[in-house]
C-alpha cells in the first residue's frame, strides 16, 4: 500500500486529477471526430443547407420594387387606399420611372408587378417610355394622359402591399389568396389551382405508398423466407429495375399503355374485354407508373428489416398454440413494423416530389406540386412563387414527419 | 537544343494565333431534329466559310437558363434561337443584345415571318395546323375547317391539342369563326378569352393534351386521336421516317411563329456570333434547312431554291391563312396576360 503510494507520488498523474484527463481525452476524441466530419458538415452545409434557405428566402423577398422605386414607395405611405393619390405620390413616381428610361429594369419592375395585376407590365413599360424628359406641371395629369389605368386605385394598392422589403405577396398566391381592398381574400374560382393541387399531391403520394406497400410487403416477405440461392434471384430483380433510368422506365409505360398498346392488344385477343381500356392519360396511368418506380423503395427497407426476424419467435409462437394469422399478427407484423415506416416514409416523400412521371402518363387532372414548382422555375421565371410552393411542399413534409413520428416512434423512422 | 526552342516557339506562337481569331461559338436550340437541321444547314457548313466553331447546347425555352446567365456573368452561350414572346421578353429585360439587322438583309424579305425585332432576326416559320392521318380518314370526307375539328359526331374519336394557353385559345377561336387574320384582336379584346374558353370547352371531353411535338405525332401515329393540332416541320419529318400519310390542312387556319436568332447579351464573340447568324439567315442556307426539317424560311429568297414539293409542305400560299404570332398587338397581349391565362387553363384543363 504504502510502495504503491510512492510509486504514485513518483510520477504526476495525480496531481493533475484523473478527471481533466478523461475530459482531455474526451476531448481529443471529439475534435478527431469533427475533424472527421467537417468535410461532409460543410458539404451538405455549402451545397444543400445554404441554398435551400437562400432558396426559401426568395418567398418573401422583395428586392425590385423598393429598389427601383424608392420615392414611391415612401410617398405611398401617407396613401389610403380607395382613393386616388396626391400630385406628390404622382410626382414621385414620374421620377421614379423617369431614373428607368433606357434600361431594361424597366421590364424587370414591369414583369414583378404583372405577377400580381396582369396588365402591369405594359403599363409599367409603356409609362417609362413616354414620360417627358422636361419638367412636367402635373405629374398627375401628364401620367393620366400617358394611361388612364394610373387613376384605378388597384395599381396603387398593389404598389403600396409591395412596396416593403419584404413580402407576403408569393405566399398568398402560394394558398389561392390575395390582398384586395378588404385585405386578405381568395382570387377568384378560375385563377384558384394551388389548394386543389395540394390536395391531389398528397392524395397521389398517399395512394401511391398504400399501394407500394400492399405489393411491397409480401415480395418482401417471400424474399426473406426464401432460400439464399433463390432470394438472391429475387433481389436482382427488384434491384434491375431499381437501377433503370426513370424516365425509360415512364417511357415504357407509356408504350404499354396506349390506347393501341402491348396490354390492350392482349387483352383484346384473349377476349377479356370488347375495347380498349384506358390505362394511360388518366390517374391510373399515374399509379400504376408512379408504383412501378417506387416499389424498390418500399420493399428494401421492409425485406432489411425481415431478414433480421429470427424464426424462433415465430416457431415459438406457433408451438404455443397460436395459429398463422395470429402468429403473423401478433408477432410478425409488430416487428416488421419499421421497416414499413421506413419504406413509407421514403415512398410517401419521394412521391410528393414527383413531376416526370404524372407529365408523361397522367393526364389533365393529374399534374402534381411538382410540376408547377418546376414551370414557375424554368418558364415563368417566377421563383417567388415557386419558392413559395416549395415552402408549403417542405412544412407539407414536416408536419406528416412528425405526425407519423409521434404514431409510430421517430426511433422507427429511420432508414437502415 | 536551340533549334527545338525555336521550332518550340513557333508552335506557340502559331496556337496563340490561331486561339485569337478562331471562336467557339455555342449555340442554344431546342434540340431533337430542330437541332440536328440546324447544325447541318447552318454550323457545319459555317465553320467551313469562317474560322470559328460552333459547339451546341439545347433547352427547352426556359427564359430562365437566360436570365441565370445574365444575372450570374456566367455566359455559357452565344447565340441563342427563341419563340416570339420570348424573344420579345428577353429583348425587353435586356437579356439578348440589340443589333440593327436590315443593315445586312433587306426587312421587305423577312416581312413574311414577322420581320426584324429590335434585338433579333426570324430564322424559320413554325406553323401549327390541323392535322389528320390520310390512311383512317379517305381525302372525299377530310376535315376542312377548325369546326369540322371540334365535330365529333361526323369524325369520331379523341383530338389532340397542345397543353398550353398559347396557340390552343387561337385555334378554339377560329373553331368559333373567326378569320385568323383577326385572332389576336378579338382574344386581346374584351371577351374574347371567355369566347376562346367557351369554344374549347365544347370539345373537352374529347381532348387528349400533349406536351412536347413528339408527343403529339405519337398519338396521331398510334390512332390515340382521330385528329391533332401539330406543327408542320414534325408532320413532314413523320411523314418521311414512318413512311405514313398525315395531312396538314393549312387552309382551315393555322398558328405560324417565327423562331427567331438572338445574341446573348454582353457575349464578348458578339462579331462572330453575328457572323453566324447572317450566315444562317442566307437564302441558301435557308432552303438548306427548310429541306431538312420543312419549317419555312424566314428569308423569302429561300422559296425560289425550293423544289415545288417541299414548298408542299410549308403554309407558304395559305399565308393569309395564318394567325401570325408576332407584332406589338400579340406580343403585348401575351407577355401581360400569359401567366395568368396559363394558369386559368390549367386550372380549366384539370376540372
Amino acid at each position: 500500500m504504502q510502495a504503491s503510494l510512492e510509486m504514485m507520488g513518483e510520477t504526476e498523474i495525480p496531481k493533475m486529477g484523473l478527471r481533466t484527463l478523461v475530459r482531455r481525452a474526451e476531448r481529443r476524441h471529439f475534435m478527431t471526430m469533427l475533424a472527421l466530419m467537417a468535410p461532409s458538415v460543410i458539404f451538405v452545409a455549402l451545397l444543400f443547407v445554404i441554398p435551400i434557405l437562400l432558396f426559401l428566402f426568395r418567398s418573401v423577398d422583395n428586392a425590385e420594387i423598393p429598389t427601383l422605386l424608392p420615392k414611391t414607395a415612401v410617398a405611398l405611405d401617407t396613401w389610403r387606399d380607395g382613393e386616388i393619390p396626391g400630385e406628390p405620390v404622382f410626382a414621385a413616381l414620374a421620377s421614379d420611372l423617369h431614373a428607368l428610361k433606357g434600361s431594361p429594369d424597366a421590364a424587370l419592375l414591369g414583369r414583378r408587378l404583372n405577377f400580381a395585376v396582369p396588365g402591369y407590365r405594359r403599363l409599367i413599360t409603356r409609362t417609362v417610355t413616354s414620360l417627358p424628359g422636361t419638367q412636367m406641371a402635373s405629374a398627375k395629369e401628364t401620367l393620366a394622359a400617358i394611361d388612364k389605368s394610373w387613376l384605378d386605385p388597384v395599381y396603387w394598392r398593389t404598389l403600396k402591399s409591395q412596396s416593403g422589403r419584404i413580402t407576403d405577396f408569393y405566399l398568398l398566391s402560394a394558398l389561392d389568396l390575395q390582398r384586395g381592398a378588404g385585405g386578405i381574400e381568395k382570387v377568384s374560382g378560375e385563377q384558384a389551382i394551388f389548394m386543389s393541387l395540394y390536395g391531389r399531391t398528397l392524395y397521389t403520394a398517399f395512394g401511391v405508398t398504400a399501394l407500394c406497400l400492399l405489393i411491397g410487403y409480401p415480395v418482401a416477405a417471400v424474399m426473406a423466407a426464401a432460400r439464399p440461392a433463390v432470394a438472391n434471384w429475387l433481389l436482382s430483380l427488384v434491384l434491375i429495375p431499381f437501377w433503370t433510368s426513370l424516365l425509360v422506365r415512364t417511357t415504357a409505360w407509356v408504350v404499354l399503355l396506349q390506347t393501341e398498346g402491348l396490354v390492350n392488344k392482349v387483352l383484346l385477343q384473349l377476349g377479356v374485354i370488347s375495347e380498349p381500356l384506358k390505362l394511360m392519360f388518366n390517374t391510373a396511368g399515374v399509379f400504376i407508373a408512379m408504383v412501378h418506380v417506387l416499389l424498390p423503395y418500399m420493399i428494401l427497407p421492409v425485406y432489411s428489416v425481415m431478414k433480421g426476424i429470427s424464426p424462433v419467435h415465430l416457431r415459438a409462437a406457433a408451438s404455443l398454440g397460436a395459429n398463422p394469422a395470429t402468429v403473423f399478427r401478433t408477432v410478425y407484423l409488430p416487428l416488421t413494423i419499421p421497416g414499413v415506416a421506413a419504406g413509407c416514409t421514403l415512398v410517401f416523400v419521394l412521391s410528393l416530389g414527383f413531376y416526370v412521371t404524372p407529365a408523361l402518363v397522367g393526364g389533365p387532372g393529374d399534374q402534381m406540386i411538382g410540376y408547377f414548382i418546376a414551370y414557375f422555375t424554368n418558364s415563368a421565371v417566377n421563383w417567388g412563387l415557386a419558392s413559395a410552393l416549395g415552402v408549403f411542399l417542405l412544412l407539407l413534409i414536416g408536419v406528416i414527419y412528425l405526425a407519423l413520428g409521434k404514431l409510430v416512434g421517430f426511433d422507427k423512422l429511420k432508414v437502415r | 537544343m536551340c533549334i527545338k526552342s525555336i521550332i518550340l516557339s513557333g508552335m506557340l506562337s502559331a496556337i496563340a494565333t490561331s486561339v485569337c481569331c478562331a471562336d467557339t461559338l455555342t449555340v442554344a436550340n431546342n434540340g431533337g431534329t430542330v437541332g440536328t437541321a440546324q447544325r447541318e444547314a447552318f454550323f457545319k457548313p459555317f465553320a467551313q466559310v469562317s474560322t470559328n466553331t460552333v459547339v451546341e447546347d439545347t433547352f427547352n425555352q426556359e427564359l430562365a437558363k437566360l436570365r441565370s446567365q445574365i444575372e450570374t456573368g456566367n455566359l455559357l452561350w452565344d447565340v441563342v434561337s427563341l419563340t416570339a414572346i420570348n424573344e420579345a421578353t428577353a429583348c425587353e429585360e435586356g437579356l439578348i443584345e440589340k443589333i440593327d439587322w436590315s443593315a445586312y438583309f433587306a426587312p421587305k424579305d423577312f416581312e413574311g415571318a414577322g420581320g426584324f425585332s429590335e434585338c433579333s432576326i426570324p430564322n424559320n416559320l413554325v406553323s401549327g395546323g390541323l392535322v389528320y392521318d390520310a390512311a383512317a380518314i379517305p381525302a372525299s370526307s377530310a376535315p376542312r375547317t377548325w369546326a369540322d375539328f371540334w365535330n365529333v359526331q361526323k369524325w369520331p374519336g379523341k383530338r389532340g391539342m397542345l397543353y398550353r394557353a398559347e396557340q390552343t385559345l387561337e385555334v378554339a377561336l377560329m373553331a368559333d369563326g373567326v378569320a385568323p387574320a383577326d385572332v389576336t384582336r378579338i382574344l386581346s379584346s374584351e371577351g374574347g378569352v371567355e369566347r376562346a374558353f367557351r369554344k374549347l370547352q365544347e370539345l373537352k371531353p374529347y381532348i387528349k393534351w400533349w406536351k412536347s411535338g413528339d408527343e403529339s405525332i405519337r398519338d396521331i401515329l398510334s390512332g390515340e386521336v382521330a385528329m391533332t393540332f401539330a406543327w408542320n416541320g414534325r408532320v413532314a419529318t413523320a411523314n418521311r421516317s414512318n413512311n405514313r400519310k398525315l395531312q396538314i390542312v393549312f387552309e382551315a387556319g393555322h398558328v405560324s411563329g417565327a423562331q427567331y436568332f438572338s445574341v446573348m447579351k454582353g457575349t464578348p464573340k458578339r462579331p462572330a456570333a453575328t457572323d453566324l447568324i447572317k450566315y444562317s439567315s442566307s437564302p441558301t442556307a435557308q432552303a438548306d434547312y427548310s429541306r431538312r426539317i420543312d419549317y419555312a424560311p424566314a428569308n423569302a429568297k429561300a422559296f425560289a431554291l425550293l423544289g415545288p414539293e417541299t414548298v408542299a409542305t410549308l403554309p407558304k400560299d395559305h399565308l393569309d391563312k395564318a394567325s401570325f404570332q408576332s407584332g406589338k398587338l400579340y406580343t403585348e397581349f401575351w407577355m401581360n396576360n400569359g401567366d395568368a391565362l396559363l394558369q386559368r387553363f390549367l386550372t380549366f384543363a384539370a376540372q
